[in-house]
């Protein structure tokens, strides 16, 4: 068997460099930039002739946006394609750029719902559980139980994503995936009744009457504000703030 | 100045590169910088009664597609400093209550004020992208490096200045407020966390449910289950 132009450590330099995809994050072409960069190492073993491998990175720092982590698998199934592409396999400008269109949106629309939906709040309030009895290890629990899947999908993402190739995000990985955002999500649910719990009886004592009725005030309108995309949530909890404060003043 | 606050200056610098433009680990989230600041201060209270409520508000907002999310990673460090520089002064309990309520309030209108400030970042990154393509064009291939380090560095020294700046008017609006109304701002205290933990949890659980009844039957079971064990003990 042939041996393949990119090594292992090529595409770890990738992974690596995928941590500063959203550095040059801007409105006009997003993570290209981010993209550009993390492709580079690739690129460079590639392409030898200096005017192409130019043409190659100007060309990769068009638009392209997808859920930060996820892009890990986008940059390895590229960067197949860049290699198939510079061995003259019949790959050319328009493929790529498709490819990245699509991986680009799905792994978007998976991605969002892993991490932002479910594992960043699933984590949050681990951590938060932990440190609601006045303990520090919520925060690193909190760290480690997002960074096993964040860290680890962001560096050997890139290797998954080269050898699956674009059909990476085949219907059994994304049945896969979604798979894990329900159990998640499930998993989230039963957390946060557990946290309203301990709120509810700190230390094995019954709160006050006044702060449980006051808790299920801030659920109640926060189950009505998670209706609306405005008021944010932050600009609620401000609100909020504000008026407790306005009230025991004139009181 | 306070070794404190020069502490926690830098770490706004940290928390800003961690939330988009370098690995986003979640080290910029709240409770993760309370911890951090809990131990710099030698207050772990304080630090983690502000740290968990900016923490569940921060957790029910996403960095969604083009939005623009609420600067959490200031609005922690910042939040969290204000609080404990304002308590570092305050011997009594009451006091200690009206510098967390301070502490919130002061983070949270950091996080929201921000949003400007992140997208003031992104609208100069349009003109690098555009400058390192260019470079490229012409042949220098080391203009996508120079760029990623320019945005760093930038994105560094915006989050500890706008955390100096914060905290400063944090601090300055704060110091009297506490000084000579802990009463009434530690009752409102009293009153805002069970909102503010209220709020942020049901956002977090509508996140989670989506409007699915099996799993807000999960919510109901867990928390009657977890109040039974807290009140009776367990079986």
């Amino acid at each position: 068997m042939m041996e393949r132009p990119l090594r292992n450590a090529t595409l770890l330099r990738m992974g690596l460099r995928a941590s500063l995809l959203q550095a040059t994050w801007n409105y006009e072409r997003q993570q290209g930039l981010g993209w550009a960069f993390a492709l580079a190492p690739a690129i460079e073993r590639l392409y030898a002739d200096p005017a192409e491998r130019r043409d190659r990175l100007a060309e990769h720092t068009a638009y392209f946006n997808t859920q930060p982590t996820l892009a890990s698998l986008a940059l390895g199934a590229v960067a197949g394609l860049e290699e198939r592409r510079a061995a003259g396999g019949g790959v050319d400008h328009e493929a790529v750029a498709r490819v990245k269109v699509i991986l680009g949106s799905s792994l978007a629309a998976i991605g969002d719902r892993l991490f932002w939906f479910t594992l960043r709040p699933f984590s949050a309030c681990l951590g938060v559980l932990v440190a609601l009895g006045g303990s520090w290890l919520g925060a690193p629990l909190m760290w480690v139980c997002y960074n096993l899947f964040h860290i680890g999908l962001r560096l050997f993402g890139v290797g998954w994503g080269f050898r699956a190739g674009p059909t990476v995000l085949n219907p059994q990985v994304r049945g896969r995936f979604n798979r894990l955002v329900g159990s998640l999500a499930v998993a989230g649910a039963a957390l946060v009744g557990v946290v309203v719990a301990v709120l509810l009886v700190p230390g094995g004592q019954p709160a006050t009457l006044v702060f449980q009725a006051l808790l299920a005030a801030g659920l109640s309108l926060g189950l009505i504000a998670a209706q609306r995309a405005r008021p944010s949530p932050t600009e609620w909890a401000l609100g909020t703030g504000l008026l407790c404060v306005i009230a025991t003043w004139f009181r | 100045m306070n070794l404190g606050l020069l502490a926690t200056v830098l770490l706004g610098g940290l928390a800003a590169l961690d939330a988009a433009p370098v690995a986003q680990t979640l080290f910029s989230q709240p409770l993760v910088t309370a911890t951090l600041l809990g131990w710099v201060w030698g207050e772990w209270k304080v630090a983690l009664e502000t740290g968990v409520v900016l923490q569940i508000l921060a957790a029910s907002t996403l960095p969604v597609g083009a939005r623009t999310p609420e600067d959490y990673a200031s609005g922690g460090v910042v939040g969290i400093g204000v609080a404990l520089a304002l308590a570092s002064q305050q011997p009594f309990q009451m006091a200690r209550e009206a510098s967390v309520l301070i502490g919130v309030l002061v983070g949270l209108l950091t996080a929201v004020g921000g949003v400007r400030l992140l997208k003031w970042q992104r609208r100069s990154h349009e003109s690098l992208s555009r400058w390192c393509e260019a470079e490229i064009r012409r042949g220098d291939e080391s203009a996508l490096a120079r760029a990623h380090r320019a945005a760093i560095l930038l994105a560094f020294a915006v989050g500890m200045a706008y955390c100096a700046v914060c905290l400063a008017v944090g601090l300055w609006a704060g110091s009297g407020l506490v000084a000579h109304e802990s009463l009434r701002l530690s009752r409102a205290w009293a009153m805002a966390r069970p909102l503010w933990l209220g709020l942020g949890l049901a956002q977090l659980l509508s996140a989670f449910i989506q409007r699915r009844l099996s799993r807000a039957a999960v919510f109901g079971f867990a928390l009657i289950g977890a109040w039974l064990v807290l009140m009776v003990g367990m079986p």
